[in-house]
């Protein structure tokens, strides 16, 4: 089989794994070496579903122990097989890298033999790249679940970032569809690699000599919509690893049925809004303060697919709203509907020269579409409807159901129609990939 | 009316601030090569003085800011039309408030200076990752871009450090100019349309572009099939000098 043929094979079987991004870390490279990473991360290239080309995204092989329902890899499914040897995937990295191509080497594999000969395998490719080629370049490498944490603690002196997929957000969804895979085997690696990061920034600010250790933190990834987890289960789960594991960040990936099987759901449409919606109830978790249980609660265990997370929780909680923005703090503007970090962080410069007008605020990036409900400005209230939940809901309300829209089960003609995304329907597609909410 | 006319040069643009800052009636900056004869406007040409240039960059960095230079600085070089009358309104409203005036993100002014530094700032930002070289001879590297804006200043140190074990050139075919690095000193020099040309056929034939084509079409997701984002990252118009597209 020649090279072509396996990278086809090979970035195929990995392309599901959402995390592609380059940065956190930072590493310049010594003069005569080849790469650096630079730590806001580079997008080489986008590709037509929208996403980024950043890293050279492969598994080392696709040859299978385990037979998870989910995963288009299962040892049960007959598709074309393929390994690369670690010399093809070193030559690859720095002959993509050297063109730039790329911005380094995103690194899985599926478990061939068992998860400690896997687990060898990756971290001699990275070693390799390390040590023999001077390559200077981002590199993130998985984490095989069950491998000793000998080879993890190896692993992680080479790479920028390491991560184990989740996937499956609670035990029982685990034990449907990974019955061989143990939630020890995931949880008990995570907390070793964050560890050893505490363990080495410590040592490094007495020794300047310690080698990095992941210097670009851990991620995850969980799979929307193939178990019936709910969205407060999802959300809660992403914060413990926040607060435990200091994880940089979690991935959601809307299921997209690759095969058919007893304890999969039948879905026709991949719930891409439903992702959308939990992204942007992330970033309310890392960037703006909010906690899990503030968003979702048992009676409401998942978000209403037609507003985005921070207007439903502004509107179950108007008893905090107007707040005034020539004095309202940072952190209380941050809560508003239609204010993100850039426009917090204006309003907050701006109103130091001068107090701010309604018009300004248009100036300043506000989206008063929906913040005029939730501020007042110099004492006065804007809003098009008075501060009342129900009359505000149907102001905000789009025109189109998009629970219907977002519906897993139902293949909807609409979208042939119209050739499009449904993101497009959503006011905010993009603030689920910048954060501004 | 009067039509200050540089040479396009940064220190050509200081120079010219430097004799429209005392001038009472109103001027317009323009650059040599945008310059075009107005029956109304009389047209004074500004020959470079370095040490008028010096006392403008020096009285912005002491009395104002760096980060006030350096918005001027790009500014310039977003290479837009009429960008000139921008950075005179700016320096100008920055000498009367002083530099905190840059707080007042409401000003129109400073609202426009922010836009524009974001433009050519974030242009450079991408092209960091949308330079595509193809390998002329072993480990001599050549690339071709088109930006809106003059970024090459911006990129040079990025791809300095980056393939500090390789010789490049990134050429801006605009502008026809281009960064060279030697394996020592990575600087800016002219490079014609013609030389490019020359420069691009060495290059044909690099097998490694077939294989990062079958990579880019392998990794796409067709089930989230979404030309509008992905265009919405990647205009179309940066996409004559990729190899996958």
């Amino acid at each position: 089989m020649d090279i072509q043929e396996k990278l086809e094979i090979l970035s195929g079987a990995a392309k599901y794994d959402v995390s592609c991004s380059s940065s956190g870390s930072k590493r310049s490279s010594k003069s005569g070496h080849l790469g650096s990473v630079s730590s806001s991360g580079i997008c080489h290239s986008f590709t037509p579903d929208g996403r980024c080309i950043s890293l050279l995204k492969i598994l080392l092989t696709n040859y299978c122990i385990y037979d998870c329902a989910y995963c288009a890899n299962r040892r049960s499914n007959v598709i074309p097989r393929a390994a690369f040897s670690v010399d093809e995937v070193v030559d690859l990295t720095i002959n993509f890298y050297r063109r730039n191509y790329i911005e380094g080497l995103f690194l899985s594999s599926a478990v061939f033999k068992n998860p400690n000969h896997t687990m060898e395998m990756l971290t001699t490719v990275i070693q390799k790249l390390r040590t023999e080629k001077g390559f200077g370049g981002y590199i993130h490498i998985k984490a095989i679940p069950g491998a000793s944490s000998e080879l993890i603690d190896l692993a992680g002196l080479y790479a920028d970032r390491m991560s184990i997929n989740i996937e499956l957000p609670s035990d029982y969804s685990l034990k449907l569809l990974a019955p061989d895979k143990k939630k020890e085997d995931i949880f008990n690696p995570m907390k070793q690699i964050n560890t050893n990061i505490l363990n080495y920034q410590e040592d490094r600010k007495k020794y300047k000599s310690t080698p990095t250790y992941v210097p670009g933190g851990q991620s995850t990834q969980l799979i929307i919509g193939a178990t019936p987890d709910n969205d407060l289960n999802i959300l809660s789960l992403s914060q413990k690893l926040y607060d435990k594991y200091d994880l940089k960040r979690v991935y959601y990936s809307a299921y997209i049925p690759v095969n058919t099987g007893l304890n999969l759901p039948d879905i026709k449409n991949p719930p891409t809004l439903r992702e959308h919606r939990l992204y942007q109830g992330d970033w309310l978790l890392r960037k703006y303060g909010f906690k899990a249980h503030e968003l979702l609660n048992e009676q409401k265990p998942n978000f209403d697919i037609n507003f985005d997370p921070k207007t439903n929780w502004a509107l179950s909680s108007l008893h905090l709203f107007p707040v005034e923005v020539n004095t309202a703090p940072f952190g209380t503007l941050l809560r508003v509907p239609g204010i993100g970090v850039r426009s917090a962080q204006k309003i907050t410069s701006a109103r130091r020269i001068a107090p701010l007008s309604y018009l300004d605020l248009k100036k300043l990036g506000v989206v008063l579409k929906r913040a005029q409900y939730f501020i007042t400005c110099n004492t006065k209230y804007f809003g098009a409807v008075a501060l009342d939940e129900d009359k505000i809901r149907t102001a905000l309300k789009p025109k189109l159901d998009l629970n219907e829209v977002d519906n897993p089960y139902v293949q909807l003609s609409l979208f042939d129609k119209f050739s499009t995304s449904k993101l497009l329907l959503v006011g905010d597609s993009t603030s689920s990939v910048t954060g501004e909410l | 009316m009067k039509d200050y006319v540089y040479d396009g040069s940064f220190d050509g643009l200081l120079t010219a601030i430097f004799h429209a800052y005392k001038e009472e009636s109103p001027v317009k900056l323009l650059k040599e090569l945008d310059y075009i004869p107005h029956l109304f406007n009389e047209k004074v040409t500004i020959l470079t003085e370095i040490d008028k240039a010096d006392r403008v960059y020096n009285s912005i960095y002491t009395k104002l800011s760096y980060d006030t230079l350096l918005n001027v600085y790009y500014l310039y070089l977003s290479d837009i039309q009429d960008i000139e009358t921008l950075i005179l309104d700016y320096i100008r409203l920055c000498f009367k408030y002083s530099d905190t005036i840059n707080l007042a993100k409401n000003n129109d002014i400073i609202r426009s200076v922010d836009k524009y530094k974001r433009r050519v700032s974030g242009e450079a930002h991408l092209f960091t990752g949308l330079v595509r070289f193809k390998e002329i001879t072993p480990l001599v590297f050549y690339a071709q871009i088109e930006p809106d804006h003059n970024i090459l200043p911006l990129i040079l140190g990025h791809f300095k450090q980056r393939f500090s074990d390789q010789h490049f050139i990134i050429h801006d075919l605009k502008r026809e100019y281009a960064i060279l690095y030697d394996l020592k000193e990575a600087y800016l020099h002219d490079l014609s349309l013609e030389e490019g040309r020359k420069l691009a056929t060495l290059a044909a034939a690099d097998s490694l572009e077939n294989l990062f084509k079958s990579f880019y079409k392998a990794t796409t997701i067709s089930e989230r099939h979404n030309e509008r984002q992905q265009r919405s990252y990647m205009p179309k118009r940066y996409w004559k000098h990729l190899v996958e597209i």
